[in-house]
């Protein structure tokens, strides 16, 4: 990772530490400390290898300043369609983009010379590595959300059963609006039965393209990892289904207790009826006993009992 | 041994039946009174025999001991089953080698160079073993998981059916309907075809290994009855686990290939032929325990050490770093196929039938202050490992006194799945659990009345197959089981569990026994978690592991195997000293309270322990042994031989040599000691003194004339010799063990049991000091002993 430095820089951060230790120590006198340590810096770098300038080469700035600019769009993407989440639809093209100036960082090759690329320059020339920890932090943002699921195979938008899944969703929440508007504002929490019995076609709908979704992706992914589906998609099914369920109480399953008692005590009843009868009807098994061929073989157990109780 | 199949077949069930006829025939109206009726008439018949035949013994050694014919017998010959009881089905192995002219001729034709292709036979073999207990566990293992895939998908499918429209009873009996069924084909291949095959088979091979034969113990015909009947009792639902009849599988697989043929297909390779006796043959078996521990549980040292521990009484380095081998193939042939079968050939992933999972993260460490909250949880399985037994101990008394048709036990069988399949249901039903389905990994998710998007907790539990619910115990993220479904569930299946250790399927108690610990281990760590408010050290899983350790120890009671065996399934060896901690405590503790090795002595084997029971000093080999000895003269009339072994009522199985003086009826000097199964083998080969001289061409007996015939040797009945025959002398000098082991009289007993356990003795004649045959000391004799509540206990011989 880290490239190999020539001795005096690896001295350099160590001796501004011990300076500016000395100068938290020292407190009072502490300006004119951290004044000595940066002339001292200036110095050694001034000091040092001519090419190797805190400056950066201006091609090199210009793929920094493009990629911290591509960051800074997609991190306000991603900050913005956190809830409800649509962070695959709508940030897919920053991403796309982000990846495409990452890329071309880490194949610029610089025109000076080969010790000094781009690539070296700006990923991997100190400790904290800025630029490869946010591109690592998106890549496995992007991956956890599993966008890769919901997008065309040259992820350059949707994919179709993604897109037919948002137009049923889409078309459930207005069923949903339309039905509450219609009931007005001063509806008790139960009285959802409107809604409940307009929008179940849509709703069902909705769920059957989900699960069938959910089983294809399951068919076609080798490890469990694949087998969740694109956040925006799991999100949006969740949504609906937390209205539909919790919110409208629509899906009441019927709970039928009485049958599954009465089943349930039948079959529990029956090991008893079983073992009465086999312990009532069937024969004790009795084992018959031989008589050991020996001197005392009646007195043994007598004899040892008495020794030692 | 030749008396074995007959032996076998001479059941209770049989005998009841005759008997039944007889009384239906003499008596038709006692017979309609009742049961208790009958049973008293039938008492007479064996006990007027048998007191006949006592007395005929003693009428020909009246000398010895007058005094025992005055005593009245006063004990009913007849008793109902009890844990105090030897059977006389079970014979000893011979592991000690009949060190005859014939064996000596041979050893010394073996060159130093045959001896070293013998022993590299000795590694083929094992690798053999490893590779094919590897391959039978992952047979095992994809099998189990495609039918219970389908049954859980069959049974989801119809329950979010029913759910939505109504009708869940009828998902109730589909499922009930399905586990019954599945079990019912499991227990009948059981019962009916062959009964060895039921439970895990660890008992079994450690009365092998023990040096007890077991009829049918290591038969192909076992080792198929045993893998089809663990697949179907784990599909069928019940609570049991796939790990233990691994081991015996693994033992079957051993005592075949050493072998080189296999007498259930009618096959002789020829190859191996010098492995054919008992010594090599346990030694071998021995190997393939390890094998099936290793495979079980990705645990290649637990595997070894489980050999050691349990069974090999008799290893030395060699034999050890040989099964060290077997255990280690084994493993990495079930792991390398296993992740082939899963698609990631070079992963290795699963070592083992059951993986623990990873142990690795931060918070699963363990700090100083926790061992003591361990050894509590110790205490506790400890306590609920014998209260397992003790219920487990009842019940399998009542089964073995009035569940013993076989198909009773394919009913029982069959009721406990239905009911098993209920309870998951009715718990599954009431549970109002309900976690979100987002970012879980359950594999069969019941919706059931959650809300859409949300499974049922406690279906996680019960709708599926024991080996996942005890991982997801592990592993599960805190808050993903609520404190009242873990509760219930340990509770029940607790019960679960117990009624069915002991059934007619072949199964182990491994894996219930884990996963009842795991439940109520994980309650304990949520437990301990809310008391602490949260601390980041009391990670549930780590307590479900611990208790799960706990439960397995205070149930099996191993200590060192089992430690390692669970040390190797979590991977993790900083865990290896609270489990070790955990283990010792819950033995310990359960032994204080409880049963230990209840199936062996429910069994009523004579297994021998250790050591002598420590109150036995007084006894000495006089007391012990049995007397009169049937004694054989060195030149003896085939006539004699044939009686002897054609008597029934004393199936003894080796007989002393005593020096022919015909024209003195004393007993003369000890010479050797020969086997019945030689004997046999000399009668069917006609090894007669006059045939001898009369045709000198004919072929001398080789040794390998008894290998050929081990180790099923034909019963008498089925060797016909002719009245002239009966006539002719047969000469034993060539064929007797010259140099058997013999004591004193007044050798105590702890001195006779360490002599007979450490060198895996059969028979030990016991002499006068005239080197007169004074009786003899076989395993039966020793294992009458045992330490009881109160002091020394001496068994009763009885016929099963």
């Amino acid at each position: 990772m880290a490239p190999a430095r020539c001795p005096c820089r690896a001295l350099l951060p160590a001796l501004a530490i011990a300076l500016l230790g000395l100068a938290a120590a020292a407190g009072p006198r502490q300006t004119p400390a951290l004044e000595l340590a940066q002339e001292l810096a200036e110095e050694l770098w001034s000091a040092g290898l001519p090419g190797d300038l805190p400056e950066l080469e201006p091609e090199c700035r210009s793929l920094l300043g493009a990629f911290a600019e591509g960051s800074a769009a997609l991190t306000g993407c991603l900050g913005r369609r956190a809830r409800p989440v649509r962070l695959c639809q709508g940030c897919h093209g920053h991403y796309r983009r982000l990846l495409a100036q990452y890329g071309s960082i880490v194949r610029a090759v610089g025109n000076s010379s080969e010790s000094h690329n781009c690539a070296k320059s700006i990923l991997t020339s100190d400790r904290l590595q800025v630029v490869v920890t946010l591109s690592e932090f998106f890549n496995e943002t992007w991956e956890a959300a599993n966008c890769a699921n919901c997008l065309k195979n040259n992820s350059e938008g949707l994919s179709n059963s993604t897109e037919e899944f948002l137009d049923l969703f889409n078309k459930s929440l207005t069923c949903f609006e339309h039905n509450l508007q219609g009931q007005g504002i001063d509806l008790s929490p139960n009285n959802y039965t409107e809604v409940c019995k307009n929008c179940n076609e849509t709703y069902t709908k909705l769920n059957d393209l989900y699960n069938h979704l959910q089983r294809m992706n399951r068919q076609g992914g080798e490890s469990a990892h694949s087998a969740h589906l694109c956040i925006d998609v799991e999100d949006a099914m969740n949504i609906t289904r937390k209205l539909w369920s919790r919110t409208f109480n629509c899906s009441l399953p019927c709970s039928d207790t009485v049958p599954v008692i009465a089943v349930s005590s039948f079959i529990l009843f029956l090991p008893i009826v079983f073992y009465l009868s086999s312990f009532l009807h069937s024969k004790q098994k009795k084992r018959i006993l031989i008589l050991p061929k020996r001197i005392q073989s009646n007195a043994n157990l007598v004899n040892i009992q008495e020794k030692y109780s | 041994m030749a008396n074995v199949a007959k032996k076998v077949s001479w059941s209770g069930r049989d005998r009841d039946d005759d008997e039944d006829g007889r009384a239906g025939e003499t008596t038709p109206l006692l017979n309609g009174t009742g049961p208790g009726a009958a049973g008293s008439g039938r008492q007479l018949t064996p006990s007027s025999f048998l007191r006949i035949g006592q007395l005929s013994n003693v009428d020909l050694n009246e000398d010895i001991h007058e005094l025992e014919t005055e005593v009245p017998r006063q004990r009913p010959n007849e008793i109902p089953h009890n844990e105090k009881l030897l059977s006389l089905k079970y014979e000893s192995l011979d592991y000690d080698n009949s060190e005859n002219q014939l064996f000596l001729e041979e050893e010394r034709r073996i060159n130093h160079a045959a001896f070293r292709t013998v022993e590299i036979k000795r590694w083929v073999i094992c690798a053999m073993i490893g590779i094919l207990t590897g391959l039978v566990a992952c047979f095992i293992d994809i099998v189990v998981e495609n039918l219970a895939g389908l049954k859980y998908r069959v049974v989801k499918d119809n329950i979010d059916k029913f759910t939505a429209k109504g009708g869940l009873s009828f998902s109730l009996l589909l499922w009930a309907t399905l586990n019954a069924s599945v079990v019912m084909v499991g227990s009948l291949i059981v019962a009916f075809i062959e009964p060895v095959a039921a439970g895990s088979g660890i008992p079994q091979i450690k009365c092998y290994l023990n040096g007890v034969k077991i009829p049918h113990v290591v038969r192909l015909k076992t080792l198929v009855i045993k893998v089809c009947g663990v697949i179907l009792s784990v599909v069928g639902g019940l609570a049991v686990g796939k790990e233990g009849p691994m081991i015996h599988s693994g033992s079957v697989i051993a005592a075949g290939i050493s072998q080189g043929r296999s007498t259930s297909l009618k096959r002789d390779f020829k190859i191996f032929e010098y492995f054919r006796r008992d010594t090599e043959k346990r030694d071998f078996v021995s190997a393939g325990a390890a094998a099936g521990v290793s495979a079980a549980f990705g645990a290649p040292v637990g595997g070894v050490l489980f050999s050691l521990e349990e069974g090999a009484s008799f290893w030395n380095q060699f034999l050890t770093w040989r099964i060290f081998f077997a255990s280690m193939i084994s493993t990495f042939t079930l792991n390398s196929v296993l992740s082939v079968y899963h698609g990631n050939a070079w992963d290795l992933s699963s070592p083992g039938l059951i993986n623990f999972g990873r142990f690795d993260s931060e918070k699963m460490g363990y700090t100083i202050q926790e061992i003591p909250i361990f050894i509590f949880m110790g205490v506790v399985g400890g306590i609920l490992g014998a209260l397992f037994n003790a219920l487990n101990y009842w019940l399998t008394m009542f089964r073995i006194r009035y569940i013993h048709r076989p198909c009773l036990q394919v009913v029982e069988a069959m009721l406990v799945a239905a009911v098993t399949a209920t309870v998951g249901f009715v718990m599954i039903y009431c549970s109002r659990d309900c976690q979100p389905i987002q970012g879980s990994s359950v594999a069969y998710p019941l919706q059931l009345f959650c809300a859409d998007g949300e499974y049922n907790s406690m279906a996680t539990a019960f709708f599926n197959t024991p080996e996942k619910s005890v991982v997801n115990l592990f592993h599960d993220p805190p808050g993903s089981y609520n404190p009242m479904t873990l509760g219930m569930f340990t509770l029940m299946y607790f019960f679960l569990a117990c009624w069915t250790y002991g059934l007619t399927v072949s199964a182990g108690v491994f894996i219930p026994s884990l996963l009842i610990g795991a439940a109520w281990g994980r309650l304990f760590g949520i437990s301990l978690s809310y008391l602490t408010k949260g601390s980041i050290w009391a990670d549930p899983g780590k307590y479900a592991l611990m208790g799960a350790a706990a439960q397995l120890g205070g149930i099996v009671r191993m200590t060192l195997s089992l430690t390692v065996i669970m040390m190797e399934a979590t991977g993790n060896v900083t865990y290896g000293f609270p489990i070790m901690l955990v283990l010792m405590t819950a033995k310990i503790v359960g032994d204080y309270f409880g049963l230990y090795d209840m199936h062996i002595q429910l069994q009523s084997v004579p297994f021998l322990h250790w050591e002598a029971p420590v109150t036995s000093h007084s006894l000495t080999a006089r007391e012990v042994m049995s007397t009169p000895v049937t004694c054989l003269r060195r030149i003896e009339r085939v006539g004699t031989v044939v009686d002897i072994l054609s008597d029934t009522s004393s199936n003894h199985n080796g007989f002393p040599v005593v020096e022919s003086n015909p024209d003195t009826t004393q007993v003369a000097g000890l010479r050797g000691l020969i086997l019945r199964s030689q004997l046999i083998v000399l009668l069917k080969h006609k090894v007669f003194v006059e045939r001898a001289n009369r045709s000198l061409v004919q072929r001398r007996l080789k040794l390998k004339d008894f290998r050929d015939a081990y180790p099923r040797f034909p019963p008498i009945q089925s060797i016909h010799v002719s009245q002239d025959e009966r006539e002719c002398m047969i000469d034993l000098s060539e064929f007797m063990n010259p140099s058997p082991y013999t004591v004193p009289q007044e050798a105590s007993l702890p001195r006779v049991f360490k002599l007979f356990r450490a060198l895996g003795l059969r028979h030990l004649v016991v002499v006068d000091n005239r080197n007169e045959v004074v009786g003899m000391v076989t395993r039966k004799d020793l294992a009458r002993y045992r330490l009881g509540k109160e002091g020394l206990e001496e068994l009763s011989l009885a016929q099963t």
